[in-house]
């Protein structure tokens, strides 16, 4: 890995948490203990659909372990208003009925009360005693079958939104939105092999480790608390503020380590019921969710239906590409349908686009971010009919990728005009990775083997902002605060470009995640921002802080401060050689010329955070009489721009790998013909386990972004966009055998099999 | 509500007794009542391992456990697993080979990887693979947790 | 979890006088892993918990000339260590070595795994009151079938979890079961208890009753083993189909085939059709495939599940295969 000349970048530090956490001394959300904790639990709605007619508490409020009981009547009313919270625009009224239903449920699983209990097995007892009356309604969990004519509405007030105009039309069809460039039926006619395929996919959740989490003390000032494992802490206080309907001075939010969110960890769940329930007890109220609960009752990513055309003529041109795109938003609108679109036919310049997407309610829980949310669904669809295509050509299919290729001028189908990308440079590097070049046998053991391939894109976010606020010691270490959770590595990686940018070891820099009191405005740990935006903050910090020490010296040598320079972490006075420093030295000294030295910088940058590509090769081997696959070789060829801190960005693209896995050979939601999710724990929704993968082989390809100091691009999401299609094609060629719907299990592949006779 | 029952137990090499109700589980009894939140729950049901202690020389989920069964038994939990001041090879290997990203499962891990070097010091990757098969990570993908653990043979 | 008392039984002869005359009222509890789960899932609602571990010498692995004797309290991990069984008995410890995971297997004991209850995802669900809770109707019909089963016709279709128990079986095993009026063994073939003989329960245990200890007859000599197991991922995961083979094979013929096949019946299926057609036949691949259709004849697959037909055919053509070379 080359470091271009960086002293820090590149290298390989040890994360500043990192002891905390394998000792296990670090403090989760879930971890944190206080004076007078009652713990709190929620009830849920057994049904997909139903209006509540009446919630009777009494009986639950009897018991002599409870302490308070809350449900939606004690959350004020708000109208709709939209709020950007970092990986999606919400509807905030719908956030808050999300919390605690009004008026209706709408999926098995929806919160209808909380409870407070003197411990958990109580509050769990009194919620069996509290009394929810329903008028059962017609439910509808399949997306198709809810965009039909006929279905039964989530929303009676709710219109389709189409082409930007509101509609008369009341249906689960929240909106339809197109996007054309140039006359894709012109470029059908002329293309020599023209492709369309459907596609379908189910229900996947983020499957963090750690379960969602809230501990809220409302005290009697009026002052809300709460602590609580977040992505964003800026946007949970935001969001607490809306649905409580109170001033953002009165909330803080205290973001203690988190388990892992992969975007399913910003909308809040819990805590405006702890806040509650808090509130009504004037104790400090810890709720957790079970397993089950998570599945049934946070946000999973869409199921969706796809339905792709895509033409090219015989000298391996693409001329036209369609898209129908219906994804799940779950009970309420919002679901990742647009950015799905921006990523569909991304890796390509193609001259003629049209898609058309549409966003769909269904009877199961309001869908959130995970991971390149909308993208992996899209990629599904255009890399495996771009596999056929290419195939049908007989032109590899790396080298279709190459020659079809996006690259700086390239406009996407959604409007913008890539800057400088890596998504040749990226495909490149597939073709010619050790990996590829190998030989497969075709079979062995009895068993079939097969490649495929397949590229994926994700924007990247821009920036946001972010604020740093630092204080130097007198022994030149710097403590950092900032407000960007880390649930990958991300402190280690903020402080490597502050200390690049000041001639600092990583080591010399503490760096301290803190709450939303201490630190400005920071948006969320997520839509791969973070080492983007914070790191852009960690730059500007640096500048800030050099500035800052150049007038110390200035003081300390008298001379003026702008004939003071700083290369190489070394501060020098251009007329005498005499006077100079390095940042450290400076450092001890500088309390006596003029104080402590601070700073504090907020940023907000413009320009792109950087689209990513990968391209991803991976070899199977399949059981035709099981249907079970098993992957033998992985490599995720990823571009970073600047790889920061090169462990963190393998382990970025490797855990995204294997989720992408999961997604492609297991990962659903299975329902009952009830609504109901029959699958609800890790026993049956199927994770990948150490059993199931072999290592992960990456390679870091680096275009730099030209829109940040370091180059960095975002690298946690796109990782997860190429593996179920890669996998379906690596299928595919293994047995000759395409499947288009996810997951590829067991039972899917052998019944694929059984009916192509393969 | 149930009559507390008293445990006795060794924790980490002390003696540590307390009440619980039948049923509460040892993972609840560590967390709850013990200062002992190394131990995390991520699905309560034996399926993830992020709640693994070593009960009398074995790997076990905690989460399965009741804490009246743990009397009379030895514990040992990732608190005492090394320290900061002296981190155990593993724990090192994994700050090493950033074997771990959002950190909630790696004290699973480590009591599973120690398990397993107790009981072979010299495992292959497949033996590593197998043994640590009990515990779920959702962010790393095993990758690197397979190689830290590989590097921390034989005392590393 | 409800709340429930916990004993620490001291002996054999003292646990029949714990438990009751229901389910409801006790039950016994040696390693926990099934037992717990089903507590937190309410599928298990005792007022009793009668501890097992307490009673010293339950755990031990005894080999002499008839064979082998597992004591109820020895674990999954002792059982898949021990030399005698890998080296006699390797359709029992493969068995053993794809049962969950380590952990499990440490606490989890080869008897309990045996009785396990059953995981169909209706029957483990608070919200579903099926037949084998007492309830009105077995929810796998007309509902999610995937993983129920393909033989048995009711009135509940789970199927049994247990890979042990298929070995087990096909060793020819024997139970030994302790009760209110002393002991008693029971062919592991007589063990379990199909539905429609008793919906609530899968073998003749009754609530006061515990297995003491599972012995298994040497195998003659010639004959060979193998467990083989399908699932949707390598570990924790319970069988789509497994099989567990054990055949007696001189000079390329089968002289006796004991095939029982798990995760397709409420009880360890054995294919009897199979068993039969292969006694004194000289063993091709032929006769390999029409073993593996004789297995599967009289399947009766539901809406969701019959791909465990073709993997249960493959299964026993591969075994039988494998194991007459």
């Amino acid at each position: 890995m080359s470091q271009n000349g960086h002293k820090v970048i590149g290298t390989r530090p040890i994360r500043h948490d990192g002891v905390d956490k394998v000792t296990g001394r670090a403090i989760y959300g879930a971890d944190i203990q206080l004076t007078g904790l009652l713990h709190g639990t929620v009830k849920r709605s057994p049904h997909p659909h139903a209006r509540i007619k009446n919630i009777d508490t009494s009986r639950a409020e009897a018991h002599p372990g409870v302490r308070a009981v809350v449900t939606a009547h004690d959350l004020p009313q708000i109208a709709d208003k939209l709020a950007d919270l970092g990986e999606a625009i919400v509807n905030l009224r719908d956030a808050s009925n999300n919390v605690l239903a009004y008026g209706k449920v709408l999926y098995k699983g929806h919160a209808v009360a909380g409870v407070a209990a003197i411990n958990l097995h109580v509050a769990q007892e009194a919620v069996e005693l509290i009394d929810v009356e329903y008028e059962v309604l017609p439910h509808v969990t399949g997306v198709l079958e809810a965009m039909e004519d006929g279905a039964p509405i989530l929303h009676e007030d709710m219109k389709t939104t189409s082409m930007g105009e509101e509609t008369d039309k009341v249906s689960n069809i929240a909106n339809h939105f197109q996007h054309k460039m140039g006359e894709p039926d012109d470029g059908f006619a002329e293309a020599d092999v023209v492709i369309e395929r459907e596609f379908t996919t189910q229900t996947v959740h983020q499957g963090y480790i750690e379960t969602h989490n809230a501990t809220a003390l409302w005290n009697e000032e009026g002052q809300l608390t709460i602590w609580t494992s977040t992505q964003g802490a800026f946007s949970v206080r935001d969001q607490m503020a809306e649905i409580l309907q109170m001033p953002v001075s009165k909330v803080k939010i205290v973001p203690l380590e988190i388990g892992g969110g992969f975007g399913g960890k910003i909308s809040v769940y819990l805590d405006p019921v702890a806040a509650l329930l808090s509130k009504k007890t004037g104790h400090p109220v810890k709720m957790t969710m079970t397993r089950d609960e998570v599945f049934e009752g946070t946000g999973p990513t869409p199921g969706s239906y796809l339905k792709v055309k895509m033409g090219a003529t015989s000298d391996g041109r693409l001329t036209a590409a369609t898209a129908y795109m219906a994804y799940e938003a779950g009970a309420y609108p919002g679901s990742p349908v647009g950015a799905g679109a921006g990523c569909i036919f991304t890796p390509y310049d193609i001259p003629n686009v049209q898609i058309d997407g549409y966003d769909v309610c269904v009877n199961k829980p309001k869908t959130n971010a995970y991971r390149a949310p909308g993208a992996t669904n899209a990629a599904y669809a255009t890399e495996t009919v771009v596999d056929e295509i290419s195939e049908k050509l007989g032109v590899d299919p790396l080298e279709f990728r190459v020659k079809n290729g996006a690259k700086e001028g390239t406009r996407r189908a959604d409007g913008p005009v890539h800057p400088r990308i890596g998504c040749i440079e990226t495909t490149e590097a597939a073709l010619n990775s050790e990996h590829y070049r190998s030989s497969l046998a075709k079979s062995a053991n009895g068993k079939v083997r097969g490649r495929g391939v397949a590229s994926g894109y994700w924007f990247n976010f821009n920036g946001g902002r972010s604020a740093i606020s630092v204080s130097i010691n007198p022994d030149g270490t710097i403590n950092m605060l900032e407000g960007s959770t880390d649930i990958g590595g991300s402190r280690a990686s903020i402080a490597m470009q502050l200390a690049e940018t000041i001639g600092l070891e990583a080591t010399d820099i503490k760096p301290y995640v803190v709450d939303t009191d201490s630190i400005g405005y920071t948006d969320v740990t997520g839509g791969s921002r973070t080492t983007f935006g914070t790191g852009y903050a960690a730059h500007a910090t640096g500048q800030a802080l050099i500035r800052e020490m150049k007038e110390r010296a200035s003081k300390l040598w008298d001379v003026p401060a702008d004939a003071i320079d700083f290369e190489d972490g070394v501060f020098s006075y251009r007329d005498d050689a005499e006077k100079r420093g390095s940042f450290k030295e400076m450092a001890s000294q500088a309390g006596d010329a003029g104080g402590p030295v601070v700073a504090q910088v907020s940023t907000n940058p413009d320009g792109s955070g950087g689209g990513a590509f990968a391209t991803h090769v991976v070899d199977v081997e399949v059981d035709r009489e099981t249907g079970k696959v098993d992957i033998l070789r992985y490599t995720a060829v990823q571009d970073a721009g600047t790889a920061i801190h090169p462990s963190y960005v393998e382990g970025q693209m490797q855990g995204g790998v294997v989720q992408g896995i999961g997604w492609g050979l297991n990962e659903e939601y299975i329902y009952n013909d009830d609504g109901s999710m029959t699958n609800a724990s890790f026993l049956d929704y199927r994770m990948p386990t150490t059993l199931d993968l072999p290592m992960i082989e990456t390679i870091i390809v680096e275009v730099p972004n030209e829109s940040h100091p370091y180059g960095v691009r975002g690298v946690g999401e796109v990782p997860i966009v190429p593996p179920p299609a890669a996998l379906a094609n690596a299928i595919y060629d293994a047995t000759g055998v395409r499947l288009r719907d996810l997951p590829m299990s067991p039972p899917r592949v052998q019944k694929a099999l059984a009916e192509n006779g393969g | 509500m149930s009559k507390k029952v008293h445990v006795q137990t060794t924790i980490n090499g002390e003696a540590v007794d307390f009440l619980c109700e039948p049923r509460n589980s040892l993972l609840e009894v560590l967390r709850d009542d013990l200062d002992h939140t190394g131990a995390k729950e991520g699905c309560n049901n034996g399926n993830c391992g992020a709640c693994n202690v070593i009960m009398d020389g074995r790997l076990v989920n905690s989460c399965c456990v009741l804490g009246v069964e743990a009397d009379g038994c030895e514990i040992t939990t990732i608190e005492g697993i090394g320290s900061a001041a002296n981190l155990h090879p593993l724990q090192q290997k994994f700050l090493e080979h950033a074997a771990l990203q959002c950190g909630i499962c790696t004290p699973g891990f480590i009591v599973s990887a120690k398990a397993l070097l107790d009981e072979n010091p010299n495992p292959t990757e497949d033996e590593v693979r197998y043994w640590l098969a009990g515990n779920l990570c959702r962010c790393t993908g095993y990758d690197k947790i397979v190689r830290a653990v590989l590097d921390a043979r034989n005392g590393a | 979890m409800r709340n429930f008392s916990y004993v620490n039984a001291t002996s054999i002869e003292q646990v029949p006088s714990l438990l009751g005359r229901s389910w409801d009222d006790a039950v016994v509890m040696a390693g926990g892993t099934d037992l717990v789960g089903e507590m937190k899932d309410y599928a298990a609602v005792p007022k009793r918990v009668v501890n097992l571990k307490s009673i010293e010498g339950l755990d031990y692995i005894r080999q002499d000339d008839a064979g082998l004797r597992i004591g109820a309290l020895t674990t999954l991990t002792d059982v898949l260590e021990n030399s005698a069984v890998s080296q006699e008995l390797p359709v029992l410890h493969q068995a053993v070595s794809v049962i969950a995971s380590p952990q499990i297997r440490n606490m989890a004991t080869l008897a309990g795994n045996i009785l396990q209850r059953p995981r169909c995802w209706y029957y483990r669900s608070e919200d579903f009151p099926c037949l084998k809770k007492g309830g009105a109707r077995c929810y796998a019909v007309g509902g999610v079938n995937t993983y129920h089963a393909i033989f048995g016709s009711g009135p509940s279709y789970i199927v049994h979890p247990s890979d042990a128990a298929p070995a087990l079986m096909a060793l020819g095993a024997t139970v030994h079961v302790h009760g209110p009026r002393g002991g008693d063994e029971v062919l592991m073939d007589d063990f379990f208890t199909m539905p429609e003989m008793n919906i609530r329960r899968e073998n003749i245990l009754r609530p006061n009753e515990i297995v003491t200890e599972i012995s298994i007859p040497k195998p003659e000599a010639n004959s060979k083993g193998m467990f083989l197991k399908v699932r949707e991922r390598e570990s924790i995961d319970f069988a789509l189909v497994s099989l567990a083979a054990q055949m007696t094979v001189v000079n390329g013929t089968c002289e006796r085939a004991s095939l029982v096949l798990g995760g397709v019946a409420p009880i360890p299926w054995r294919a009897v059709e199979a068993e039969d057609y292969l006694r004194g036949r000289r063993i091709t691949e032929a006769r390999a495939e029409s073993a593996a259709e004789a297995a599967v004849e009289d399947a009766a697959p539901m809406p969701h599940n019959g791909y465990k037909v073709e993997i249960a055919k493959n299964l026993v053509k591969q075994a039988v295969q494998a194991l007459a070379s």
